[in-house]
């Protein structure tokens, strides 16, 4: 939900010496993406996607960064950052599993689906496998009704799901 | 009525003219080998003014959802003044139920890449960013692969076979969002193309005067510019010689319902998928001839005529005409985006309504009070009823807040309030017994009447 804000007064920030959006991301930025966009916070978005796929997650320090790359201030960027569902402000596992709960892949039984995901992982929707590696969501349609129920695993769609194929699935990736 | 030969699909195989298997990534050299890029070569001969006329004579109505005539949406660009102009292209769908955007981009990309083209040329907008849902991580690759190519043989880019538009070298960028429906409104997509959240703006000004950077931005679904390239190289007349006309005695700014459209059909039917057909095509001829029948030869219980904000069809509109009147001839918001989704007899509309309830109050963007209270509340509220813990007040009440929600009297920003408004109005109202056989008179309650002793 794009609108909850998040209680981030009493949040410890973590920093590190070494930066997130590092000198050869920026050379790479400046060529291929700022110059497509009249402004630099049109950048914002891209530049977050290039901080996420390499990191895994957007820290807040990666946040900073980014605002002094893009020459805005911190609180633009978080502000763009936190509306974004797919943006990560907490670390999350190596592998996301997103299952699809929308009206189509409900009526073609996500629930069951998802149940045999919970047990297999043994972790809820917007929890993280205490070993790390699976992030486990549930999201609105990912626009592939037409072979519902479907989930996205690390980016990659799975169609015409059924509990065997979970289990194929998350077990190639174990 | 059937679609004599496949027009969007030409090179997507589709029943009943192919078979999904067969279907595969048309790349730049097989598009051009059939006849590709040819409309816009033919194009760039004549004046950017005549190809606007062209388009604005076929009547083609956008297929983004709201339906608006794309021709006059163009013309209401403002003369250039030197400065940069744009085209921001709408692949965010996200609507639940709504997947053909994806067909397109997933085998056929250069089509709209012509149509973008062409747009460009006939609006002069020298740059366009495709602004694609950050789920579609594969389409977004097949773009850039497809741009590439574009740029390549210059169809983009400096030295484009375009020449100049608007004084600039045409471009064409991919951009991708990060999960958020709202942005598939069109100024909440220009809110985040520049770089900020999705929050849909306050028009006026439209997107046409003001848009993106403020400058004049013409908005279009991918759909709707894929259709331009065989308009353009076929004619209006070819066009229109598709689809249901306006009603008898309209006068011609009343829009008819041109064309093929991409009906995306998803639920209880045998075989789901994206179909070509003529606008106007009825539910009933759609899931019997092209999807096979009912799953599991079940019976027919209700239908979203297209993405779930314009509501549902009732049991006894199984034989509605798939056009953009089916709101005002079937009681539901419209066409939508034609992403059908099919539910039979074995369907629990409590759980239905909760589902989509759940979207919109997920989805909300929280600008507008109204929306933002009024999507939660109403979920919170089919959830306790489809727990068994509802009253028959509450059922009221859902009829009132999905009627206070609704954007067309002016109380929100933008038109996802309307759509949750017809969603769950609809459904309450089209499947009233399953909602009371759900419910419990409300407990009487005895108050402690004041002086009563006395
Ligand atoms: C909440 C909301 C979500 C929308 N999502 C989409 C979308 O995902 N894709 C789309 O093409 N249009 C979407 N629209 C419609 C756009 O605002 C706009 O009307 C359309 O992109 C214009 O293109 P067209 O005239 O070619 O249809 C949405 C509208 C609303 C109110
Ligand atoms: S109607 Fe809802 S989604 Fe649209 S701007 Fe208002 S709060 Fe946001
Ligand atoms: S409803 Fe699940 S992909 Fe659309």
């Amino acid at each position: 939900m794009a609108w909850i804000v998040k209680d981030s007064a009493n949040t410890q920030i973590e920093r590190r010496d070494e930066p997130y959006l590092d000198e050869a991301m920026k050379a790479e930025l400046e060529k291929t993406i700022i110059p497509r966009y009249p402004t630099r916070r049109a950048a914002t978005l891209p530049v977050l996607h290039a901080i996420q796929h390499k990191h895994n997650w957007v820290p807040y320090q990666a946040i900073e960064e980014a605002a002094e790359f893009l020459g805005l201030s911190p609180s633009e960027v978080l502000d763009t950052a936190t509306f974004y569902e797919e943006f990560f402000l907490r670390p999350k596992g190596r592998y996301l599993v997103q299952v699809c709960q929308s009206i189509s892949c409900e009526l073609l039984g996500h629930t069951k689906l998802l149940d045999r995901i919970r047990d297999k992982l043994g972790i809820e929707p917007g929890q993280t496998t205490p070993d790390g590696r699976f992030t486990l969501m549930t999201v609105e349609c990912l626009g592939s009704c037409g072979t519902a129920p479907c989930a996205l695993v690390e980016g990659r769609l799975h169609e015409d799901l059924t509990e065997a194929d979970v289990d194929r699935v998350l077990d190639e990736l174990k | 009525m059937a679609l004599k030969e496949p027009v969007l699909t030409k090179r997507i195989p589709t029943p009943p003219f192919g078979r999904f298997q067969d279907r595969t990534l048309i790349d730049y050299a097989r598009y051009v080998a059939t006849g590709g890029y040819e409309a816009l070569r033919d194009s760039l001969k004549q004046p950017a003014a005549e190809v606007l006329e062209l388009v604005k004579d076929s009547e083609l109505r956008g297929r983004g959802g709201a339906g608006f005539p794309a021709g006059l949406k163009w013309s209401f660009l403002p003369p250039q003044d030197g400065k940069p102009r744009y085209l921001a292209v709408n692949a965010d769908e996200s609507e639940p139920g709504t997947f053909k955007d994806r067909l397109l981009i997933d085998f056929d990309p250069h089509l709209m890449l012509e149509g973008i083209a062409l747009c460009m040329h006939a609006c002069q907008l020298d740059t366009a960013y495709i602004y694609i849902r950050g789920e579609y991580h594969h389409q977004a690759k097949v773009l850039e692969a497809a741009l590439a190519e574009a740029y390549e043989n210059r169809i983009f880019g400096p030295g484009s076979i375009m020449g100049t538009v608007n004084e600039r070298d045409p471009h064409c960028y991919v951009h991708r969002g990060a999960g958020a429906y709202i942005c598939g409104e069109e100024t909440g997509l220009l809110e985040s193309l520049e770089g900020k959240r999705g929050w849909p703006r306050i028009k006026p000004p439209f997107p046409a005067v003001a848009g993106a950077f403020g400058r004049p931005t013409i908005i279009n679904n991918v759909e709707t510019l894929a259709m331009v390239p065989p308009i353009v190289e076929r004619g209006p007349d070819w066009f229109k010689s598709m689809g249901t006309q306006r009603p008898q005695n309209a006068p011609p700014s009343v829009p008819a319902s041109y064309g093929p459209k991409l009906y995306g059909v998803s639920g209880h039917v045998e075989r789901p998928g994206v179909y070509e057909e003529e606008l106007g095509i009825r539910l009933s001829e759609l899931i019997e001839g092209l999807c096979g029948g009912m799953r599991g030869g079940k019976g027919f219980k209700a239908a979203v005529p297209g993405g779930i904000s314009m509501g549902v069809l009732g049991t006894d509109q199984y034989d509605a005409r798939l056009d953009f009147d089916v709101g005002r001839n079937y009681n539901c918001l419209g066409l939508g985006t034609a992403g059908v989704i099919v539910m039979d007899e074995d369907t629990d509309m409590v759980a239905v309504a909760r589902n989509i309830a759940r979207f919109f109050s997920h989805e909300s963007c929280g600008q507008c009070t109204p929306c933002r209270e009024g999507s939660a509340w109403i979920y919170k509220t089919l959830c306790r009823i489809e727990a068994g813990r509802g009253t028959t007040r509450d059922l009221d009440m859902l009829l009132e807040l999905a009627g206070s929600m609704g954007a067309m009297p002016g109380t929100t920003i933008c038109g996802l309030a309307d759509g949750t408004n017809w969603a769950v109005r609809t459904i309450l109202n089209k499947f009233p017994e399953e909602f009371e056989s759900r419910v419990h008179p409300d407990p009487s309650i005895s108050l402690p009447v004041a002086g009563a002793t006395a």
